[in-house]
């Protein structure tokens, strides 16, 4: 059994969040809210996603498990004013989800939850450095570096105490220093790892630029990313394996 | 055998002779082209070339989509046709520029347009070319499906511009030119039997049908040439496609097919170096252990055709993708991108395992004329005939093989992606603590 009704913006943020990885993803509709994991094929960039119960105008699940095509949904969402409200019925019979947004009545055929791809393990990281920064200024470090590179790297200065950007281009750099001060919060570590902007662009898409993001962050080590949306009552996690530089 | 003692035994020396013969030879060209008017007019009965073969087409891209057709023919060489079609074979016989120019001037291109939708009158009505087998077009298609060198004669409507006009990397140089007006078959030509079972499915998207002929034994010179002919695809879907577009498309689209068998291989367990010398251009190749991804860097010297001034910079270009392939079209090294590309799959099938794969290009100076992309196709190919250099780390490797660039370390890794950093994965991390 679900049923949901969800605003527009916070159902569209939840499914960007996730379709920047994959193209088709399970849902598991626990009593508590919706949970979603999925990593990408070259098992690069995983996302782990949760949306509580209180993030819905009503809600209502127990513990089911749907599999969707996600540019279907976000295209149904789409339809939908962000002041707009989308109610979501799943048919148990059917295995369809019946989407109305005022009036308009979608029914969405679902897929096969075991015909998609098998949900990621979480690898348990120890990041030793943490920086909390707002979603414009990575917004602004990966646009940036996009000019002049296709990878960028992200780092924390132990000595000076800063964490850093560098992209460096064919013939052009890119580097940004943030202090103690420019950021919300750091926690000061060895850490020094390159990222493919490829995936960094996909994801910085779909952090809001006014929330506040934590980079986790190691040495030639994944990058954890994580943001809340849906005031408050969404949480994103991702994390992104580094292009290796030493051996 | 270890990478230094493998970069020590390359033979540094036979560069300085091709640099020598390449001067010399570049004025026999000349020569050459007086022979071949020499020998044209003798084969010109009126204005139709009789007796004449045909091995191949060239369909042109000027004024898409009203493009030139065009059946090439060696005049006075009729019994060597065979010769004179670009494959794999020109790379085995070791082929020099000067013997690739001489085959291509020696191959008259006689052109008409058409379009490529509709070649004939006729035909507008339904513009298709599926059903097109009469007239010029059709006798043009009936060579590009055929596996051997058809007999016919062709009507010129003036006598060919012999000008040796230097083509792009992809196409190829032409050579002399003629306008025809018509086209006869004197022999029924041959065709294999899976040409006609594709030829006749009208249902089969060009991608499928592409890889069919391949699996097929069909090598991508000869797939290319049907594909021109629009004798590939689903009927709606038909067309000619310009010689230079289908040489890319069929490198890509057999290299899709060939990333795909090696999706879920293992991966190679140790880092090898594979080089190539032919040319004028050198090709260092290197894998190394992981999910699939792929680099193509070329560094083309001043004075190389490329980069004509003697006097400017080393010209570098780079295009790469990761385990899902690109989603564009490369920007830069184009054609030689998907070219190499093919060489590295076929061989990483061939031994069913997948690998992370950098190949460096080096246009010498004594590149001095563009022979076209199979070159850059059969040494790839080829350069994994030979022995491999073996190293601890890919980075390892490339500083070893940057030593031998001509640029450096630094400028090569601003420019690869690959010599940057390598994309590991996170199943890499998930026991580590």
């Amino acid at each position: 059994m679900f049923k949901a009704i969800v605003s527009a913006e916070t159902l569209t943020s939840a499914l960007d969040s996730v379709s920047v990885l994959v193209d088709e993803c399970k849902i598991h509709l626990e009593e508590d809210g919706l949970e979603i994991r999925a990593v990408d094929p070259a098992n690069v960039g995983m996302v782990d996603l949760s949306l509580d119960a209180a993030a819905f105008e009503s809600y209502e699940a127990d513990g089911g498990l749907i599999g969707v095509d996600l540019s279907r949904l976000e295209d149904i969402a789409g339809m939908a004013d962000s002041g707009q409200l989308i109610q979501l019925e799943l048919d148990e019979e059917t295995r369809k989800l019946h989407i109305q947004i005022d009036g308009l009545e979608y029914t969405l055929a679902l897929i096969d939850p075991d015909s998609i791809r098998q949900e990621p393990d979480i690898p348990d990281l120890d990041l030793p450095a943490e920086v909390v920064l707002e979603g414009n200024d990575v917004n602004r470090s990966v646009t940036a570096a996009d000019m002049v590179s296709d990878h960028i790297a992200l780092g924390v200065d132990e000595t000076e105490e800063y964490f850093y950007v560098d992209a460096e281009g064919d013939t052009d750099d890119v580097h940004l220093e943030l202090t103690q001060d420019d950021l919300i919060d750091l926690q000061i570590g060895p850490a020094h790892s390159l990222f493919s902007l490829d995936y960094l662009k996909d994801m910085n898409k779909a952090i809001p630029k006014d929330t506040e993001v934590t980079l986790d962050l190691g040495e030639e080590f994944p990058v954890k990313i994580y943001f809340g949306f849906g005031e408050g009552q969404g949480q994103v996690t991702y994390m992104l394996a580094p292009r290796i530089q030493s051996d | 055998m270890r990478l230094d003692d493998y970069i020590e035994d390359l033979e540094p020396d036979e560069e300085a002779e091709r640099r020598r013969l390449a001067k010399e030879k570049s004025y026999a060209i000349t020569d050459h082209l007086e022979e071949f008017e020499r020998k044209f007019d003798d084969a010109l009965s009126g204005d139709t070339l009789v007796g004449s073969t045909s091995p191949s087409i060239f369909v042109g891209r000027s004024n898409y989509p009203d493009i030139p057709v065009g059946l090439l023919s060696p005049v006075g060489d009729e019994d060597a046709a065979e010769e004179y079609v670009t494959d794999g074979d020109w790379y085995r016989q070791g082929y020099a520029i000067d013997d690739v120019l001489q085959r291509r001037t020696g191959l008259l291109n006689s052109s008409k347009r058409a379009n490529v939708d509709s070649p004939s009158i006729a035909s507008r009505l339904t513009p298709s070319v599926h059903d097109t087998w009469d007239g010029f077009v059709g006798v043009q298609r009936e060579v590009a499906i055929a596996d051997r060198p058809v007999d016919l004669e062709i009507g010129l409507d003036d006598k060919p511009d012999l000008g040796l006009d230097a083509g792009t990397d992809v196409a190829t140089p032409r050579g002399p030119q003629a306008n025809a007006r018509n086209a006869d078959l004197t022999e029924n030509p041959h065709v294999p039997r899976p040409v006609k079972k594709t030829l006749e499915d009208d249902d089969w998207q060009a991608e499928g049908a592409m890889t069919y002929l391949y699996r097929r034994g069909f090598d991508v010179y000869e797939i290319n040439s049907i594909l021109s002919a629009g004798a590939l695809g689903q009927t709606k879907q038909r067309r000619l496609v310009p010689t230079r577009w289908s040489i890319t498309a069929v490198d890509d689209t057999v290299g899709q097919y060939l990333r795909g068998r090696i999706r879920n291989a293992p991966s190679i367990d140790e880092v090898q170096v594979w080089a190539n010398e032919y040319v004028g251009n050198r090709y260092w190749i290197v894998l190394a252990p992981g999910n699939w991804e792929f680099e193509l860097v070329e560094m083309k010297a001043p004075g190389s055709i490329w980069n004509p001034n003697p006097e400017d910079d080393l010209w570098m270009a780079s295009a790469s993708e990761g385990y899902e392939g690109r989603s564009s079209y490369v920007e830069e090294t184009a054609g030689a991108y998907y070219a190499a590309r093919l060489g590295v799959l076929e061989h990483l099938e061939s031994i069913g395992r997948q690998a992370k794969c950098l190949v460096l290009r080096e246009v010498s100076d004594d590149y001095w004329a563009p022979v076209g992309v199979w070159q850059v196709r059969e040494s790839v190919r080829n350069a994994f005939e030979s022995e491999y250099g073996e190293a601890e780390t890919f980075h390892e490797a490339v500083s070893e093989v940057a030593t031998r660039l001509p640029v450096s370390g630094a400028r090569l890794r601003r420019k690869s992606e690959l010599a940057a950093g390598l994309q590991s994965n996170l199943s890499a991390f998930s026991n580590a603590k």
